[in-house]
């Protein structure tokens, strides 16, 4: 009689998810989101990025010199006028990758100089203003640390580091062209940076897009399918049962995101993903992070009673989870009470767990992904429950 | 009431059996002491203006109302909802028609997915599934060109059908319909209720049909009236209007300046026992002995004068029934108010 039973429901649940993926196939709106907006969107991404090495956005700077000036020395009162090394850092400026200089000032012949270069940080032309001290080549002559001003457009505080980044470049070129002592520490640049004929900008952006948009279409592609099947009801006057129902749409969904996630996989190896680690890591990643989206979607279209409510959720819950993601502001700056919520929410662990597997080389199996796991099997198994004591009547 | 409300005890072919069912939920009473039995191979029409508890009772019977909601022995194809285990077996006896066809197909399948959806949940192999819904659509003249097509693009009627079509299409014991013939205009109406008949005949199934459209009771064997919850009725359509004074015969009279004071005359008469306005200057009367008291009536009325256009005789039909059985109601609810209000006044005083 068991094994009848069971015969039964696997019957059933086969049934469920052919009709399920009917009703997916209907609906080619879901599949375009599911299946080819993905891909889309990374082939975009590589078409628009330069794939032969080339770097984040540059830093569009101007570069200030004193150093044309005269020098006091405060010890024994000479003066000099030396600029030796004043045009050989503009050079070293004008070679780095990062930084793009919109005007060389010289404070010896544009007593404005300075007034120019804040009008143009003012007006966001420019990231940085980049001064040249008075004593720049004397100090450098005589065989003293040089020194290097930098000031930074501060409004966009996450971007300060980029900025002083690209000012460390220019510096690091030009004790290397000038075979000086280096006198500047250069430093976190090479460890995990990106090889010669990949693009950074690329692999910075997917990173973000790939997290995004895995947990953004695993939300979107779901969060209906409970609310809208206006037959559920009907169905539930027969004996199938509620757990075969939601079975079916996880088996489908999953389906779904397993292609989906190695059509990723794919287009983002083509279009010029750096990934040290293991290509079934970064799926595995993929999915999980998928997975947790699907599971979000479908915890909400048990819970909304109405298409507009199930939007409504759905705008919400991913407002939530962009705000807290880290992204705008650093987890660790968020009070502590904000800092639980957000390790608990999926897109936090999103750009952590890829970065680690496609930089570093690391196993997906770490703190990131059994988080996400927990997070997922948390919310099916609320799903389940809900779904089963959700009153329906015809 | 004229006619004697006698539940008949169940028999052997019993499909449907309710002895005394009460439905509370909190605080509110929605079914008041409700019994009947419904043999294999009736069609029953439950009648009621909205509120009477028609779809409480079918949600009842159709396991969806949890049992400590209600009270009282209720028994589907023989087995008793109350119990959970039963609900499955009950589930794989009974079909049922929602209202709305959406609550019912999935409108982006074609109707043969939407069969194979629904037969699957039965057990019933595809091939089975695929006869028996040719069998139906074949009855239920849903053309064949649109068995492929996404119900979507079916024609109002023909998703009805097809709605008929889904609550039969694994052979139920009891078939229970919501509203049929709601939404459909006039002659398709008679259309649904001729298609409900001849399945009836063709297939021998029981069917339990909830509506407003006093029409159906023209297909039903049996009809249960309801009130407020209470069961004021339930007998075959013939008996009850022959329970009516002079077995249902009406004079269906036309006056001119049809007004309420002239209706009170004819009220006044005093053989009169139901006055039904059925139109601008229409009215329709019951009578006791009514050959006897026509004549009377319309010497009266030419006394007091009322001027009369026309008249003319026949059989009441059920829908007048109705009319009459829920206004006597409400008038005996009235008394019993003013009886009440008379009371509480005495004591203050």
């Amino acid at each position: 009689m068991k094994k009848l039973n069971i015969k039964n429901n696997i019957f059933r649940l086969v049934r469920q998810i052919k009709k399920e993926f009917q009703l997916l196939w209907t609906d080619k709106f879901n599949i375009f989101i599911a299946l080819i907006v993905p891909p889309l969107v990374v082939a975009l991404l590589g078409i628009t990025t330069d794939i032969s090495g080339s770097s984040l956005n540059l830093i569009d700077c101007v570069v200030v010199s004193y150093d044309s000036n005269t020098y006091i020395n405060e010890i024994n009162f000479t003066e000099s006028k030396l600029d030796e090394y004043n045009m050989k850092y503009v050079n070293a400026v004008n070679n780095s990758n990062l930084l793009n200089l919109i005007q060389f000032l010289n404070a010896s012949e544009e007593i404005y100089a300075m007034e120019t270069a804040r009008n143009y940080l003012n007006s966001k032309q420019i990231k940085v203003i980049i001064v040249i001290p008075v004593d720049f080549s004397e100090l450098l002559i005589f065989g003293y640390p040089g020194l290097i001003e930098c000031i930074s457009d501060s409004s966009d505080f996450q971007k300060i580091q980029n900025n002083l980044n690209a000012v460390y470049d220019s510096i690091k070129i030009f004790v290397n062209q000038n075979n000086l002592t280096p006198q500047f520490e250069v430093s976190g640049f090479e460890e995990f940076s990106i090889p010669e004929g990949y693009s950074f900008k690329f692999n910075f952006m997917m990173v973000l897009v790939l997290s995004f948009m895995v947990i953004g279409v695993g939300m979107v592609s779901t969060i209906l399918i409970i609310v809208q099947e206006k037959p559920i009801a009907r169905l539930l006057l027969t004996p199938v049962e509620r757990a075969e129902i939601l079975s079916a749409k996880y088996i489908t969904y999953t389906s779904v995101l397993i292609i989906q996630d190695l059509s990723l996989v794919i287009s983002s190896l083509i279009f010029g993903l750096y990934v040290v680690g293991s290509l079934f890591d970064l799926f595995l990643a993929l999915f999980i992070l998928g997975f947790t989206g699907l599971a979000i979607g479908i915890f909400i279209s048990t819970i909304s009673k109405t298409k507009t409510q199930a939007n409504q959720f759905f705008f919400a819950t991913f407002l939530v989870l962009i705000l807290l993601s880290g992204i705008f502001i650093p987890i660790d700056a968020m009070p502590n009470y904000l800092q639980i919520i957000a390790y608990a929410l999926p897109l936090s662990h999103g750009g952590p767990l890829i970065t680690g597997i496609i930089t570093k080389g690391k196993s997906v199996f770490g703190f990131d992904f059994f988080t996400l796991l927990s997070v997922s099997v948390f919310l099916v198994i609320t799903s389940f429950i809900i779904f089963q004591r959700r009153k329906y009547e015809v | 009431m004229r006619c004697k409300k006698e539940i008949s005890k169940p028999s052997d072919n019993s499909m449907v059996l309710v002895e005394n069912l009460n439905v509370t939920f909190g605080k509110n009473q929605i079914v008041h002491d409700v019994s009947f039995n419904v043999d294999q191979g009736e069609i029953i029409g439950m009648f009621g203006i909205s509120g009477a508890g028609k779809t409480t009772i079918i949600r009842v019977l159709t396991c969806q109302i949890e049992e400590k909601n209600w009270s009282g022995n209720v028994e589907v194809t023989g087995l008793n909802p109350s119990r959970k285990r039963n609900h499955s077996k009950i589930l794989s006896n009974i079909g049922y028609v929602p209202q709305l066809e959406l609550l019912n197909l999935y409108f982006e399948l074609n109707p043969m997915a939407n069969v194979e959806v629904f037969t699957s949940t039965y057990g019933m192999n595809k091939r089975k599934a695929k006869e028996t819904a040719e069998k139906l659509f074949k009855i239920l003249d849903i053309p064949e060109d649109t068995w492929k097509k996404r119900v979507s693009r079916m024609s109002g009627g023909e998703k009805k059908r097809l709605s008929m079509a889904i609550g039969l299409i694994h052979n139920p014991q009891v078939l229970f319909l919501d509203e049929p013939t709601t939404g459909v205009d006039a002659s398709k109406r008679y259309d649904i209720l001729s298609y409900l008949k001849k399945l009836n005949q063709h297939l021998g199934t029981t069917m339990f049909i909830i509506t407003h459209d006093l029409e159906a009771a023209l297909i039903c064997d049996k009809t249960a009236i309801l009130k407020q919850g209470k069961l004021l009725e339930f007998e075959t359509p013939r008996k009850l209007i022959s329970s009516l004074p002079s077995g249902g015969l009406v004079a269906k009279i036309s006056i001119e300046s049809l007004d309420q004071k002239v209706i009170k005359t004819v009220q006044k008469f005093d053989s009169v026992k139901n006055v039904l306005r059925v139109g601008n200057e229409t009215i329709e009367v019951l009578m006791e002995n009514f050959k006897n008291n026509l004549p009377k009536l319309m010497k009266y009325l030419f006394e007091n004068d009322v001027k009369i256009y026309s008249m003319s005789s026949d059989i009441a039909d059920f829908r007048r029934f109705f009319q009459i059985r829920i206004q006597e109601e409400e008038e005996k609810e009235n008394e019993v108010n003013l009886s009440e209000i008379n009371s509480e006044g005495g004591i203050i005083s």
